[in-house]
């Protein structure tokens, strides 16, 4: 349980426990821990880089190198089950925002790709290159994203970022400093903004606002 | 019945995986539980709230008197982290709003005070977003429905809290449900909508209609992610790695500010501000009764902590919610949240032996409770044969029969869920999940009034900090409803009551106060709090994080 990993490492490696260096460290730990699971259990401090433990923050982002392969991948620390040999190392990417936009700024749904080329004007210069795809830990189809959105297919674009967590890896990964989780997030807003009007939200938004529906607090009296 | 058990009386992992399937292939399939059960002498009798033996009083602050848990007087009567000579050279930062907090209330919160016109800082111990916000799966509540109304809204959430919560507070909540949708959907936020473009919507464990609505199983993160972008292209200061460690107060008491500690270079700066709006969430992460948690790593209760120490008073601190269905197995993930949309869509809940054993949605403190009793009367799970591990319990989530009935449900709206099984390596679609209550929520918190403000001028708390809204069980989605509604009310109200003048004098004479009470009732003067941080992540402030950097050869703290 996640709550009593501060046992400090023992020498003697037991059968399930697994050998890997983080940030340069040697670190012996059962198999089954994450690897921030694993730096606690060595007795290592760690709170930078951490964050819901549970894969949506996009606060652990780490680079990995398995033993039997010289590719590094990026990964979610709090995800990532350690393995016999792997070399791990926390991202410290800072990663500033290039683009300044708000959704009350576009005056129609027509000027919404226009907008967006002014906002992205380096998201047309994607070469194909792949390397948000790569570095993506959610497996997400980043490259084909951006494309959408230059095409003004914006409902369609934010489809493939439902999963996003923001952790920003593909904008590391993008040779022509494109944002492409942030086109994702600016191409689901507008589909949001601009095309969600649920009827039965908007009636009954209507019979608040005109008194027909109230509450009345003294819930004992009603039958 | 099949009856698989070991000599012992205890049912393993696998026994109790033959009794589900055994169940699953007869003709009767898994009939409804008996619903004839004491509720009130159920919750006595299992729920964790219920054990005396982990209860104590508090004896110093504005609760003096009240019962609490152990764990909780622990941090509510420890000795600040701040001495007055810590602010000698601590740079001093002015500004309007100061927002103590970075998940959906605080951004709320920020966004509506920015709106207004205010200088705002949001400062956040993480980063922007870290939250249990964006872990937040199941959806939010607004009655939508045609035939639904906020009265009903009212009357489920003030019955399914045990009729304690306050009358006036749930009912701005309910009343503005539809418009906190409509703000969000004015922000950018998806939900899942039908073939006409309507919001769907699905029950809860204890409301009367459908009423949730949501966005897949992600709705905090669709709801975190696109308040995150609104606040950070907005005029919004936002300050990362900054834990608050204690407020500062002025001449007359009022809140003044705080004094925020900062990860990134170890230095102490004061945030003078005019008002101060605190939304630093629960507390789940000191493992109270030592439950896993669901909670986010930065969930020790700092806020509660600071209010506290400020003068404001708290209520129902002895009520907690744990959510029933926590992952227990794999040990690793322990604790994980499992989202109740399972049980909304009809997800069945079966002890070991294959039987079901309480309404699924019934409120999340009967359905725990439920499940704790099966466990403690040996029909649960207990232990695995496999890794020899002896403090595994629980019962199973019925994901394949909700599969059966419902063909491409899971894949459609859990698609998180399925990610959590592919890491268990557990087919949900073929197996079940081993759950067990896992510790979710604080009920209770700062007491507020309609606009989110303590019983302390100048001081604000929204979100699962206050209390009052949800009494002493909430139901699901009422969270991320509060968080929105009450955060940007605070928001507004905090720039209207922003005082003309500035404070004549900042000081942390409440810290005075507290140590001479704590001497006075020969309390310890060991523990500091805030905690800031769960004890196994072994940050120590006290060091300046250099020990750790010289015995590790690098700083997990601050990267330096």
């Amino acid at each position: 349980m996640t709550h009593n990993l501060n046992d400090k490492q023992t020498n003697n490696k037991k059968d399930n426990e697994v050998s890997l260096s983080i940030n340069g460290q040697p670190i012996t730990a059962p198999d089954s821990l994450s690897v921030i699971q694993a730096l606690w259990h060595a007795g290592y401090p760690r709170v930078k880089g951490v964050g819901c433990l549970d894969g949506v923050c996009g606060s652990c982002s780490v680079m990995v190198r398995r033993a039997d392969s010289p590719e590094i991948k990026m990964e979610l620390g709090c995800q990532l089950l350690i393995e016999e040999g792997m070399d791990v190392f926390f991202s410290v990417f800072e990663s500033p925002l290039q683009h300044n936009y708000e959704l009350s700024e576009i005056n129609t749904s027509w000027d919404v790709q226009t907008e967006f080329h002014k906002i992205f004007p380096e998201a047309e210069k994607c070469r194909h290159c792949h390397g948000c795809n790569k570095t993506c830990p959610k497996g997400i189809d980043v490259e084909s994203g951006v494309d959408l959105a230059i095409k003004g297919r914006f409902r369609e674009s934010g489809e493939l970022f439902v999963e996003c967590v923001m952790c920003n890896l593909c904008m590391t990964g993008c040779p022509e400093f494109i944002d492409p989780n942030h086109v994702g997030l600016f191409a689901r807003r507008v589909t949001g903004y601009f095309h969600t009007r649920p009827s039965n939200l908007i009636n009954q938004l209507e019979a608040i606002r005109t008194g027909e529906l109230d509450v009345d607090i003294d819930i004992e009296k009603q039958p | 019945m099949s009856q698989n058990r070991d000599l012992n009386g205890t049912i393993s992992y696998q026994q109790a995986l033959g009794n589900y399937h055994l169940q699953k292939q007869s003709l009767e399939g898994f009939p409804a539980a008996e619903l004839s059960m004491d509720e009130q002498q159920l919750l006595k009798d299992f729920h964790p709230d219920h054990r005396q033996e982990t209860m104590t009083t508090l004896q110093v602050g504005p609760n003096k008197g009240d019962r609490c848990h152990k764990q909780i007087a622990d941090v509510l009567q420890a000795d600040s982290r701040i001495d007055a000579a810590d602010l000698a050279g601590a740079r001093i930062q002015e500004t309007d709003v100061l927002v103590i907090g970075g998940g959906g209330a605080g951004c709320a919160a920020a966004l509506m005070a920015a709106e207004s016109g205010a200088r705002v800082i949001l400062t956040t111990k993480l980063k922007l977003g870290d939250s249990n916000t964006v872990m937040a799966e199941g959806g939010i509540q607004a009655s939508i429905e045609k035939g639904d109304t906020p009265q009903s809204h009212f009357n489920d959430t003030f019955k399914a809290g045990h009729k304690s919560a306050d009358k006036e507070l749930i009912k701005k909540l309910v009343m503005d449900g539809p418009e906190t949708i409509r703000w969000l959907i004015q922000q950018g936020m998806q939900f899942d909508l039908n073939e006409f473009g309507d919001l769907l919507t699905r029950k809860a464990g204890g409301t009367s209609a459908n009423r949730v609505v949501y966005f897949r199983d992600y709705t905090g993160l669709e709801m975190m992610r696109v308040l995150r972008e609104s606040v950070k292209n907005s005029d919004v200061d936002v300050w990362d790695y900054s834990p608050a460690v204690e407020l500062l107060s002025n001449e007359s008491g009022h809140c003044a500010g705080a004094i925020i500690s900062s990860l990134q270079d170890c230095r102490y700066v004061q945030i003078k501000a005019k008002t101060v709006i605190v939304a630093t969430g629960g507390i789940g992460r000191v493992h109270l009764n030592q439950f896993p948690t669901s909670n986010h790593f930065g969930a020790t209760g700092d806020g509660l902590v600071l209010a506290y120490r400020l003068g404001a008073r708290l209520r129902d601190l002895d009520s907690f919610q744990y959510h029933p269905t926590g992952v227990a197995y794999p040990q690793h993930l322990s604790g994980t949240l499992i989202t109740e949309g399972l049980r909304s869509s009809g997800a069945y809940i079966i002890n070991a032996l294959g039987e079901r054993f309480v309404n699924e949605l019934k409120p999340r403190d009967i359905v725990a409770a439920a499940i704790i009793r099966e466990c403690e009367e040996g029909r649960g799970v207990v232990g695995d044969s496999a890794s020899g591990s002896s403090d595994m319990r629980g019962v199973w989530l019925d994901t394949p029969g909700l599969e059966a009935r419902n063909p491409g449900i899971l894949k459609k709206r859990f698609p998180k869920l399925i990610q959590l099984g592919l890491k268990s390596k557990i087919d949900i679609t073929q197996t079940p999940m081993l759950i067990y209550p896992t510790l979710h929520y604080q009920n209770g918190g700062v007491v507020i009034d309609e606009n989110g403000r303590s019983g302390i001028e100048g001081l604000y708390c929204v979100g699962e900090v206050s209390g009052g809204i949800h009494g002493r069980n909430r139901l699901m989605g009422n969270a991320l409803l509060e968080i929105i509604s009450f955060g940007r009310k605070a928001g507004v109200s905090a720039v209207k009551d922003r005082k003309t003048r500035g404070h004549k004098q900042i000081t942390i004479d409440h810290i005075s106060n507290l140590r001479r009470e704590l001497m006075q009732k020969n309390m310890p003067m060991s523990g500091k709090s805030p905690l800031l941080f769960p004890q196994y992540a072994q940050y120590d402030a006290e060091k300046n994080t250099t020990a750790s950097n010289e015995s590790s050869g690098f700083c997990g703290v601050c990267d330096q």
